[in-house]
């Protein structure tokens, strides 16, 4: 006997006895029915072997005993999450997300409406019965005013809030191509339950969408009543506020599509920015005059004065030049308009702080930069600082060489502000001597080649600054 | 012969096991002709009082059959229903639960990479390439600095190479669509810091107990609550002891550069597939946010599929992912399967770098940013004379006792150096403790927390006064 059911329940208490055969649900409950539905659903569309059951937390924690298919059981409130890592993984597979009211509509809210908005073709089915079944007949979101259950044990009141009309507000979201609810209480509502189920499958396997049907569905045993008088209850207490019918029903054309992952070595270094050839790299002197193995920046400005793209450069020059350079920017609310700095530190063999407390050198581009970080230069060491709009630079040590050079008049005058930043590296480079300056120039060309309509401006920038440096050596 | 659907045109009448009838009544409502009945004898096998069905007036509507809930209560049978009622269930049924083959491993393969240049990278960064490199193609997460940028990166970078990035709707989502894609055999990742981190706790307890692997970035921030986005080391005791509720321990690897980053992103993905268990990279926002040298690796890994996996297709419909023992019995033999991992886990993945530790007298113990800043004090203390040594945990579970043991004989004091209040420090405690190691020299320790990291200086003062004292 082949069917979706499995022909034995192993898994139920290890298939022993009846087990073997029955299911763990009570005596007339509906999750039983839904999972007839279901497992005709697959077997009718030819699904079987592809299709991945969500078995949810809830009475239906258990689906995995019966269904002959593969089968991953999830956190509670959580299957649609599961349920889109599957399909993610395997587009072809066919993911059922099957969950109770407490799970989907109340811890799991946040993850059926994200997976259902973005309608990734897959089916839900969403069994609805006005109470938390397996903890024992407490409220469920969906549970009616005035139904008693052990934690309204007056009945439901506005404390604790209207039932929740999952369909509506899910066939009101764009992601969903059909949402419909049905009920289980007489033959036609079993028919159409059937039929709902097999399309919220054909929509996922036409690969056309997203399914979603909530199905009202009877607890006798939380109910206390006998499951017919529970499938009276159902359709006099729940239908009028849960109505049965279609909530919506859109005609679309197949579209989820995932190629194979890529794992070609030759696409892969493009994609990750490696390159084979040599761009020119070698080893330069390090640049002792400044410090015997261990030289440090900091480039300090307000976001948006590009210090960090300078630093960024230096780090790059220097890791060319065949040294260890780390870069290490403030980040978060301070990078939102307020604060930008970076530290940058060049190591003959291995950087070990990355942090530039006591900087050989600082770049600063506004006041509060040169005044904050002024006094923390070593002895002996470079200041530079944007004399556009720092006119009266606080006193410096003697022992530190400054340099005010108007970065942002130069570049206004180039016609672009935005490359004051480079016209600031070209003085630093000029000012330290650190690294030749052709080897900044080639990390420029480097980091531009994407972008070589910038590349004459920053040139030109660069220039400018070394120039200014210059033109001030000159006059000491 | 029976079958489990209702084929409409051949009208087939209902059968029912009565063993099977949980008497629920549902069939009798919804026969038009009257024929099944309320019980009145007790089934042995059940204790129930199973329905009673007769045909004579049945035109095989099937209409009591959809109403069953039972898959094995009422059945449609085609022509006689005598036999079958003589039948054993157990033959009819047939021995074996289900048709599925047992599915065959598929493995994975290393592809030769050509020789490639160092890359300029930050750490986020350099772990992102590292995971595709190891044949990584699924990342979800949930934006959280100074953690971002990596799944920016990802954004950006995986659907070139056909791979899926999701935004999630919360790191709790994040990290069972983590529990879906590893079950279904793939590898796959996420970018958090600490609150995230918080959040993806009970997931990660469920894929520590359905046995399911995934690498977790957690780029550590300052806490407690929001705290700030300043490096702090203080969820190395949530990541060591405490991810979620039940028995759990997974590999907690610490990187200290951006290299590692990538190199220790490789190695994650080995280790949580063969394990069968996720791994977390702990580093700290510094580190995240830090560029440098990065040297790439000769191979990548094109992954295959496990044969546990739930992939969703016929060689892999007999498998389940789940994490449920419903019998106290088969829950513990499942704990013991889970910490006979563990074991494994303490004997093969204990790693630590030793800086100058050969003749170290002073031992400075320091993992992440710090242990930069540990390594300059310990060359600064050496200039001076002073036998200083680094030892630098990169595991941090399981906790590298095996390296650490030969070094204390010579040790006079163990410095422990975190940016957090002390759990580096409970966690070389703990190991010495489980050791058995009783006459370890004594601790003392520099702390900052709230995202301030110690400073090689205030290492130096602290070696240099123990030595003086
Ligand atoms: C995080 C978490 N919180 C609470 C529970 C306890 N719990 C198990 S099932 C359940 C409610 C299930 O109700 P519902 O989804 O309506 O399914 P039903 O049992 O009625 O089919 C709850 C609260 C849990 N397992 N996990
Ligand atoms: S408690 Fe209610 S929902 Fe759960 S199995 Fe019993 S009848 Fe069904
Ligand atoms: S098949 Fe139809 S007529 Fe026959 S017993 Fe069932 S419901 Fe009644
Ligand atoms: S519907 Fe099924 S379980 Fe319920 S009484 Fe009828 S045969 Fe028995």
């Amino acid at each position: 006997m082949d069917g979706v059911f499995y022909n034995r329940f192993e898994r139920h208490a290890h298939g022993e006895g009846l087990k073997g055969q029955s299911t763990h649900y009570c005596a007339g409950c509906g999750h039983g029915l839904v999972h007839k539905y279901l497992a005709d659903a697959i077997d009718e569309l030819g699904v079987q072997d592809r299709t991945i059951a969500i078995s949810p937390v809830g009475c239906a924690v258990f689906m995995y005993y019966y269904l002959d298919v593969g089968n991953s059981q999830a956190a509670h409130g959580r299957a649609p999450a599961v349920a889109l890592g599957h399909k993610m993984a395997n587009p072809e597979s066919i993911v059922i997300c099957y969950q109770g009211d407490g799970d989907l509509a109340s811890i799991g809210l946040a993850e059926i409406i994200q997976a259902t908005q973005m309608g990734i073709p897959m089916s839900i089915i969403f069994v609805n019965n006005a109470i938390y079944g397996m903890t024992g007949g407490q409220m469920a979101p969906t549970t009616l005013m005035e139904q008693q259950t052990t934690t309204t044990p007056t009945g439901r009141d506005r404390l604790t809030g209207e039932p929740m009309r999952m369909a509506e507000t899910i066939g009101q979201l764009s992601g969903p191509v059909y949402v419909e609810r049905v009920a289980l209480y007489d033959n036609k509502q079993r028919v159409r339950a059937q039929k709902a189920i097999k399309k919220a499958l054909r929509v996922q396997v036409e690969n056309r969408g997203l399914g979603f049907v909530e199905v009202l569905s009877e607890c006798p045993t939380h109910l206390h009543m006998s499951p017919s008088d529970a499938e009276q209850w159902v359709k006099q207490e729940m239908v009028p506020i849960f109505p049965l019918g279609v909530k919506k029903d859109v005609d679309t054309e197949p579209w989820f599509n995932l190629d194979e992952p890529n794992f070609e070595p030759d696409d892969i270094v493009t994609v990750i920015g490696s390159s084979t050839e040599s761009s020119a790299k070698g080893t330069e002197p390090f640049p002792s005059h400044i410090d015997a193995e261990d030289i440090s920046l900091k480039f300090a400005g307000a976001g948006g004065d590009g210090a960090q793209t300078i630093a960024m450069l230096t780090t790059r020059t220097a890791i060319n030049a065949g040294y260890d350079s780390t870069h290490i920017p403030s980040y978060g609310p301070e990078s939102r308009g307020g604060t930008s700095y970076a530290d940058v530190h060049i190591a003959t063999t291995e950087v070990l702080s990355p942090a530039s407390l006591k900087p050989h050198v600082l770049v600063a581009f506004n006041p509060q930069s040169l005044e904050k970080f002024g006094p923390t230069v070593r002895d002996g060491g470079v200041v530079l600082y944007d004399s556009t709009v720092i006119a009266e630079p606080p006193q410096m040590d003697p022992g530190i060489k400054t340099y005010g050079i108007p970065f942002t008049q130069i570049a206004v005058d180039l016609g672009k502000a935005m490359v004051k930043n480079t016209v600031a590296l070209g003085a630093t480079v000029a000012a330290t001597k650190i690294f030749p300056v052709e080897r900044f120039v080639n990390t420029m060309e480097d980091a531009l080649k994407n972008k070589c309509a910038l590349l004459p401006i920053n040139r030109e920038a660069f220039n400018r600054g070394i120039e200014a440096v210059e033109a001030l050596d000159k006059t000491r | 012969m029976v079958t489990t659907k209702t084929d409409k045109k051949a009208r087939p009448k209902p059968f029912l096991f009565p063993q099977f009838c949980k008497a629920c009544g549902r069939c009798i409502e919804a026969c038009p002709k009257d024929c099944i009945h309320v019980g009145t004898q007790i089934d042995p096998n059940s204790g129930l009082t199973p329905v009673v069905v007769e045909l004579d007036k049945c035109n095989g509507c099937g209409l009591c059959i959809d109403a069953c809930p039972e898959p094995y209560g009422l059945m449609p049978v085609e022509g006689e229903i005598e036999d079958m009622s003589l039948m054993d269930p157990a033959q009819i049924f047939g021995p074996r639960q289900t048709s599925a083959p047992k599915p065959e491993p598929i493995p994975g393969t290393l592809v030769p990479l050509p020789d490639l240049e160092p890359m300029v990278l930050k750490g986020t960064h350099a772990a992102a390439v590292g995971a595709i490199l190891a044949g990584c193609r699924h990342v979800f997460g949930y934006p959280i600095t100074p953690s971002t940028e990596g799944a920016e990166l990802m954004a950006k970078l995986l659907p070139q190479l056909d791979g899926v990035f999701v935004q999630a709707v919360s790191e709790v989502a994040t990290v069972n669509i983590m529990y879906g894609c590893g079950g279904a055999g793939l590898r796959c990742a996420t970018f958090t810091s600490s609150p995230g981190f918080s959040l993806m706790l009970e997931g990660i307890s469920y894929m520590i107990g359905a046995e399911l692997p995934g690498v977790f970035f957690n780029i550590m921030r300052g806490g407690p609550g929001l705290g700030n986005i300043g490096p702090e080391q203080s969820d190395i005791s949530l990541v060591c002891r405490g991810l979620g509720h039940g028995n759990t321990h997974a590999v907690v690897l610490a990187p200290s550069t951006p290299q590692e980053m990538l190199d220790l992103t490789i190695a994650a993905f080995d280790i949580s597939f063969e394990y069968r268990n996720p791994v977390v990279i702990a580093a700290d926002g510094y580190l995240g946010q830090m560029t440098g040298r990065v040297e790439l690796p000769k191979t990548l890994t094109k992954p295959g599929i496990p044969q546990w996996a739930v992939y969703g297709d016929r060689a892999h419909r007999g498998n389940l992912i789940t994490s449920i023992y419903i019998i106290e019995a088969d829950l513990e033999i499942h704990n013991e399967k889970i910490l006979a991992k563990y074991d494994r886990m303490i004997e093969n993945e204990q790693r630590a770098n030793c800086f100058r530790c050969d003749d170290a007298e002073w031992l400075v113990i320091a993992c992440n940013t710090p242990a930069r800043m540990a390594k300059g004090a310990v060359q600064e203390l050496r200039d001076q004379g002073i036998k200083a040594g680094l030892f630098r945990p990169i595991t941090l579970w399981p906790f590298p006792i095996k390296q650490l043991t030969p070094l204390l004989d010579r040790a006079r004091g163990l410095i422990v150096v975190e940016a957090g209040p002390g759990q580096l420090e409970d966690e070389v405690r703990l190991a010495l403790s489980h050791a058995d190691i009783r006459n370890a020299p004594p601790f003392s320790h520099v702390r900052r927390y709230g995202g301030v990291l110690p400073q090689q200086q205030e290492i130096v003062d602290k070696v240099t006064a123990l030595v003086e004292a």
